[in-house]
């Protein structure tokens, strides 16, 4: 393989002399500067900043008069009703949608690895396509066609019309997965033919095959795009941005940030809001990434191992 | 469902007929699939093409349509499905009444006008297909499109340059060059993506605001953020670049290629598609973007992109007919755009280190 090819070439070319690696080193630090200087300014002091800003009554207005208040901040969210509804909303979309968006992205993949399957390229690009859609569009087109779905078939069948919104968090979630169904896709395409070849001498099944084959060879895809699917419920733009809808945001406990944000002005406790949603996110994270000892695979123990 | 490579052994008709039925049943799953999921694209496209009346009428059928008239001595007489004792005709109604109303005969206009018991108002108006463009003329006037496409294009322009350059370059890297701790970087890079936007939000409005940098109604907040690269395109670009051979570099250093030279004119001739997938990839995310739009650029209409401006306008003017023609309008291009490219787009998306 060429991860091994790679290593290879890597050990034979061990011996040389120091000030070589260092000058390897130092131009590869200066190829990964722009990134290093935009964690730092961008990514890593605005965290921190939200801690200090956590700690105190900062206002957006009155900066001069900000003072130091300890744990306050903290101790009210315990207080605030809304502010729980929505981080357990947050949690709730999460659990909604990401299992919903896994499944069909995992199922889908499955029959495109099929070779009985035809016209693959436009299948997978119009699958991929109502992932670009706007969400400024997919309201409207899922009001839309709601509408027209009560008159084709709920009324002629003497239904009651569809109430609500209940089903838009689905409807997005299943017009969301194109990132995820394709990085499986990706994964499931890059398994080894000789794998299967050598289970079917074994006198395995389809079924066992993808049980004992496929889903561990692309557990860490499945892993990667678990992960994205987190940071999106939990309000992070990953690979596209979704989410804002008409000013209020599908993850509920963004809008609540940005309303105490912008509408009470109150930085210090958007800062803490901000870092409490910081904190579960963190831990489910690292609980999801402890679980992926027992069940993620990874292929080899090389330098630069994925994730 | 798994890779079939039966062909094999297709001696015997049954497995023939066996192998068929199966291609036929996934293929039309696909099909029937497809059918369902992309179902409310038709509906948005038949909305913004339907006239803002029919939507009042609740017997109005559901193609774009307008009611038929009858032009009776310089009016319009709408007209009507009128159910007579020998069945139902379609008359022209002329003078509306209580419990008995005068029609028009249209195949015989000069005739006497005819009268008919019963209530108009129950009546269903006779419907022809036709299609209307008055909804893209009300949206037309309702958004400056051009200006916010101009927007639009300029700040995707100048942002894919700097996402570009700086993306390609730590890319590279994080895929040649041995650098004590690099593990530990990368791990960190990994983990950005995993931050949620809104720890950061404050501090870095904070920073773009009047207090500090005063980019507020600017596109500095949206454009140079993404000249430190991002990590996601790092991510996918990386994985690319390791997968290239070592041995094309090693050849062109011992040409005396530096190594900017190596990426220009080894690595990136190879890693077309994945350069391209990133490019439409970001494009697509400043197309989309609505999150910073509504934060820097809220007070400032004329800077405004395609998605935020239209949302916006949205709003303002609620009729039905006129948003779907918004929501039309603002996903054709990158639908267009990825329906052009999917030769090249996401065809090389791996995560993982398994090589075929």
């Amino acid at each position: 393989m060429d991860v091994a090819k790679q290593s290879g070439v890597l050990i034979k070319s061990k011996p040389v002399r120091s000030s070589r690696l260092r000058q390897e080193a130092r131009t590869g630090l200066l190829f990964l500067s722009p990134w290093l200087i935009g964690f730092v300014l961008l990514k890593a002091l605005p965290i921190l900043a939200a801690l200090i800003f956590s700690v105190t009554d900062f206002q957006m207005l009155t900066p001069e008069k900000t003072q130091f208040i300890g744990l306050e901040n903290y101790a009210h969210f315990f207080k605030d009703a809304i502010a729980g509804a929505s981080l357990f909303g947050s949690l709730g979309y999460f659990l909604l949608t990401v299992p919903l968006e896994m499944i069909v992205a995992l199922a889908l993949a499955a029959i495109f690895t099929s070779a009985r399957l035809k016209n693959k390229r436009i299948s997978r690009t119009l699958i991929f396509m109502t992932s670009i859609i706007p969400s400024t569009s997919i309201f409207f087109i899922f009001v839309g066609s709601l509408q027209y779905a009560d008159r084709l078939f709920f009324t002629p069948l003497n239904l009651p019309p569809i109430q609500g919104f209940g089903l838009l968090l689905p409807f997005m979630a299943l017009w969301s997965i194109g990132p995820g169904f394709l990085i499986i896709y990706s994964a499931m395409e890059s398994v080894p033919d000789e794998v299967y070849e050598a289970a079917r001498v074994d006198g395995a099944g389809p079924f066992a095959r993808f049980i004992f084959i496929t889903l561990p060879m692309i557990s860490p895809a499945i892993f990667f795009t678990l992960v994205v699917n987190l940071t999106g419920a939990f309000g992070g733009a990953v690979l596209l941005d979704r989410g804002y809808i008409l000013s209020f945001s599908l993850s509920p406990m963004e809008s609540y940030i940005n309303d105490v944000m912008f509408t009470q002005s109150d930085l210090g406790y958007a800062s803490a809001l901000a870092w409490i949603t910081f904190g579960v996110m963190m831990t489910i994270t690292v609980i999801l990434f402890r679980s992926a000892r027992n069940w993620v695979y990874f292929p080899e123990e090389d330098e630069n191992a994925e994730i | 469902m798994r890779k079939s490579r039966r062909r094999g052994d297709t001696s015997t008709l049954t497995f023939k007929l066996w192998d068929f039925t199966g291609t036929a049943m996934l293929n039309l799953f696909m099909f029937l699939f497809l059918v369902a999921y992309l179902s409310p694209l038709p509906f948005m496209v038949i909305a913004s093409l339907t006239p803002q009346v029919q939507f009042l009428d609740a017997n109005a059928p559901i193609l774009p349509s307008e009611r038929v008239k009858l032009n009776y001595h310089g009016k319009d007489l709408i007209v009507y499905r009128v159910p007579t004792d020998d069945g139902e005709k379609h008359w022209a109604l002329y003078k509306p009444g209580r419990q008995s109303s005068q029609f028009i005969d249209p195949a015989n206009p000069e005739g006497e006008p005819i009268v008919w018991n019963g209530q108009w108002r129950r009546l269903k108006a006779v419907y022809q297909f036709k299609p209307t463009l008055e909804n893209f003329k009300d949206f037309l006037g309702i958004t400056k499109l051009p200006l916010l496409l101009k927007n639009t294009i300029l700040v995707a322009l100048i942002s894919e340059i700097g996402v570009l350059c700086s993306s390609i370059a730590v890319a590279y890297g994080f895929s040649r060059f041995r650098i004590p701790g690099v593990k530990y970087i990368f791990f960190v890079l990994i983990a950005t993506i995993m931050i949620p936007s809104n720890i950061t939000l404050v501090p870095t409005y904070y920073l773009f605001s009047g207090h500090m940098l005063n980019w507020i109604g600017t596109w500095l907040p949206l454009i140079v953020p993404h000249f430190f690269g991002s990590a996601i395109l790092i991510f996918l670009l990386r994985q690319n670049f390791k997968s290239i051979p070592r041995d094309l570099d090693e050849a062109a250093m011992l040409d005396g290629a530096g190594p900017l030279r190596i990426l220009v004119s080894v690595i990136l001739p190879q890693s077309v598609p994945v350069v391209t997938t990133v490019a439409l990839l970001h494009f697509f995310y400043i197309w989309n973007e609505t999150r910073m739009s509504s934060l820097y650029l809220g007070i400032s209409p004329n800077l405004q992109m395609i998605s935020f401006g239209i949302q916006r306008s949205q709003t303002f003017f609620f009729t039905p007919e006129v948003l779907m023609v918004g929501a039309l309008v603002v996903m054709i291009i990158p639908v267009v755009v990825l329906l052009i490219s999917q030769r090249f787009f996401m065809q090389d998306m791996i995560v993982t280190q398994i090589e075929k």
